[in-house]
């Protein structure tokens, strides 16, 4: 890694020491005092133009920055991804791209939705009306939604949070939208926009892994089980050491030369089992929240149950074959 | 096998699909609180008979098929009953039979904040003095501990340098005393039972409140176990057999083909099919007074494994749809199974001590 992204990295995660109380992230969501710390470091609006207070940063730098922010908090980090390779992408080039000085600056909560379907939606007159469930991210002024077509939608929405077990910091809710809401733009980009996101998600789950693992490794080196050290139990180290391998393997993968789709799915097919065997190196602590490990277990089944499905896996084998498939 | 507890079996299948609703399981997740109102309707309708073990085994996987929740909430104020009901005096036993009438709720506290899994190594103490013992130490992650009247409690009763002959088994009354429990909160899943850390501030007992023999104690939990680890692999069936009912009703649903789901599927029922035979297999030789527990710790290790498999299959194979299903609530609950009771790799140092013990 060169001299300035070792910088970022540390600039970062001693941003993340001073001001990511996780435990709060989890229980209080992120607070607007948060959202104007990311944005005056310029972490907000990371890759977006300079014309619109953006960092405009390049890959390597942005990544990074995800990572080091998805060790600590998973949530904060997917907040930023979600400005940045979500909403810039589907706004760029249409008349809601002045919106990006409000993204960059913390003034503009974006929430995304991959489940409803269009019909779950009624227009009359160009307003909208209808209710959108689970919808990721909380007290919008903008949804991404995500189905037949990308469409914009601009508030004001009603909101109500959900139970939710995932990415707890930027919650689950469902948005009502009562007559008020438009469409500020639609076209279909929902396959560009995920694909260039392999990268940024790579290096989301990538932060976890290195948060989940850490802790793990951590965690057993001071705890004692039958007067020894759990790391001198072979299948604990053993373990541990060879997730670290795939850890370290991904990190080179991501900030190299590697081929994004290869790095996407070795990030998505690990990020499951090394958050869930962490929690269990914890024994019962790793169920309890207080021992901040379970939430990358359930961030991890999150983030690949809504990323990483059957089409990223067509679209892998596509890849492999250079060519469309006819899947049976 | 246990064929002819079908009908019992539909019986309780009809109560957990009747009882717990979306909306009951939601919110007792939610609130994180423990469901008295549904344990006292579980009794009176008979859907736990202790007297039956095969009856409490075919109870826990059809509630917990439905919601481990609210399955394990209503089928654990036993917990630790076993330990009384094979080794306990008159005394204990009559405070065993309003356990079982719903009058008290109980439990069984081992583990400790510096280790469940090394159960020998405990530090709780209970010296004699004169003809009282004196308890005191602290336990962790206990069931029912800030809810419970009574507790099934190990503690060192002498310094034996064989650290198994040392521990023996109390009755421990709640109202104590000297007793202290202060519920833990914020756990990932199985919400709706209440776990606490449990303080022993010098709290009399009186002889009478030992269970069995002095110095016996790590032998009548290990015993235990036998039989508890059989009723947590029934959790685990419960849990996956639970997550396949959703992958197949989304499967159908939706009028998916592909084959990547299709062999999904066949590798959870698979599994499921597996556990089903050991769980069965291990219970039917307990049930007869011949526990192998290589058998119970391969049906429960493997169970747990099976659950957590399941569970996450269905999170993904359901992708973003998962998100707002009971399924996220399946998941979340699966987890514990691999830890509470002995964990997967306590389980296989069982299981391979007694492979090495074999013939
Ligand atoms: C919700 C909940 C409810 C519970 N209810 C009860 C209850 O009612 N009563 C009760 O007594 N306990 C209860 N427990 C405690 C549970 O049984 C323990 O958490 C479990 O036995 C593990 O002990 P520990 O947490 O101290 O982990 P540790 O013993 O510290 O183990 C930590 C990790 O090291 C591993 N490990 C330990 N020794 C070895 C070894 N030799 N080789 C390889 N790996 C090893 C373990 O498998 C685990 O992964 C509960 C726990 C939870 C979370």
């Amino acid at each position: 890694m060169k001299e300035e992204n070792n910088i970022l990295k540390e600039t970062v995660a001693e941003f993340c020491d001073k001001n990511l109380d996780e435990k709060k992230i989890e229980s209080e969501g992120i607070t607007h005092g948060i959202t104007e710390l990311l944005a005056s470091q310029g972490f907000l609006g990371a890759t977006i133009p300079g014309k619109y207070s953006g960092s405009e940063l390049d890959n390597t730098s942005y990544e990074i920055i995800l990572e080091e922010i998805a060790k600590n908090s998973p949530s904060v980090a997917m907040k930023i991804f979600i400005l940045n390779s979500l909403y810039y992408p589907s706004v760029k080039g249409t008349s809601a791209e002045t919106t990006l000085s409000d993204a960059a600056s913390g003034k503009l909560n974006v929430a995304v939705d991959f489940i409803n379907r269009a019909n779950d939606i009624k227009e009359n007159a160009g307003k909208l009306s209808g209710t959108l469930i689970n919808v990721l991210g909380s007290d919008a002024e903008k949804i991404i939604l995500f189905n037949e077509n990308t469409s914009i939608i601009s508030g004001p929405f009603g909101y109500s949070d959900r139970d939710f077990m995932g990415f707890r910091g930027i919650k689950f809710g469902d948005i009502t939208l009562d007559n008020t809401a438009t469409v500020l733009d639609s076209k279909n980009r929902k396959g560009e926009i995920l694909e260039a996101s392999y990268g940024p998600l790579s290096a989301i789950a990538l932060g976890m892994i290195s948060g989940a693992l850490q802790k793990a490794i951590d965690y057993t080196s001071v705890r004692k089980a039958f007067g020894n050290y759990l790391k001198d139990f072979e299948p604990i180290s053993f373990r541990l050491a060879q997730f670290r391998s795939t850890e370290s393997v991904l990190r080179s993968a991501l900030y190299g030369e590697a081929d994004p789709y290869y790095v996407f799915n070795l990030a998505m097919e690990s990020i499951v089992e090394i958050a869930r065997y962490s929690v269990n190196a914890h024994g019962g602590y790793g169920y309890f929240q207080d021992f901040g490990v379970e939430k990358f277990y359930r961030d991890a089944i999150v983030m690949k149950s809504i990323f990483y499905g059957n089409q990223e896996l067509r679209k892998l084998a596509e890849h492999v074959y250079s060519e469309k498939i006819n899947f049976v | 096998m246990f064929e002819e507890y079908d009908e019992y079996r539909n019986k309780i299948r009809e109560f957990a699909l009747k009882e717990f609703t979306e909306e009951m399981a939601a919110e007792y997740d939610r609130k994180e609180e423990y469901p008295d109102e549904l344990r006292k309707k579980s009794l009176s309708l008979g859907i736990i008979d202790m007297q039956n073990p095969a009856k409490v085994m075919i109870a826990i996987e059809e509630l917990c098929r439905v919601d481990a929740g609210l399955g394990i909430a209503v089928t654990t104020p036993y917990f630790g009953s076993e330990v009384i009901m094979l080794f306990g005096n008159d005394r204990q036993k009559e405070i065993l039979q309003d356990v079982y009438k719903g009058k008290y709720i109980l439990g069984l506290a081992v583990t400790e904040p510096s280790g469940g899994s090394d159960v020998a190594g405990l530090k709780t103490t209970a010296m004699k003095q004169g003809n009282k013992y004196i308890l005191n130490g602290s336990k962790m992650f206990i069931t029912n501990g800030a809810i419970a009247d009574y507790l099934v409690v190990l503690a060192r009763t002498s310094e034996d340098p064989n650290p198994h002959h040392g521990l023996s088994t109390f009755l421990v009354n709640t109202k104590s005393k000297g007793f202290n429990a202060n519920k833990l909160v914020d756990k990932l899943g199985v919400r709706a039972t209440n776990t606490a850390e449990l303080q022993f501030n010098n709290i009399e007992l009186n002889e009478d409140d030992l269970i069995g023999e002095e110095g016996k104690g790590f032998y009548y939990i290990m015993m235990f176990f036998n039989i508890s680890r059989i009723y947590v692999a029934a959790q685990s069936l419960g849990i996956a057999i639970g997550a396949l009912d959703r992958i197949k009703s989304y499967i159908k649903e939706n009028d998916i083909k592909d084959e990547d789901s299709m062999f999904r599927l066949s590798d959870v029922g698979t599994h499921i099919e597996a556990t089903r035979q050991m769980t069965y297999n291990a219970a039917s030789y307990l049930f007869e007074f011949k526990p192998k527990p290589e058998l119970t710790s391969m049906a429960k290790a493997y169970g747990s494994e099976t659950a957590v498999y399941a569970a996450e299959s269905a999170m993904e194979m359901l992708g973003d749809k998962s998100l707002y299903e009971d399924v996220q609530r399946i998941f979340r609950n699966a987890k514990i199974m691999e830890i509470w009771e002995g964990t997967s790799e306590i389980e296989k140092l069982v299981i391979a001590r007694y492979i090495l013990k074999g013939e």
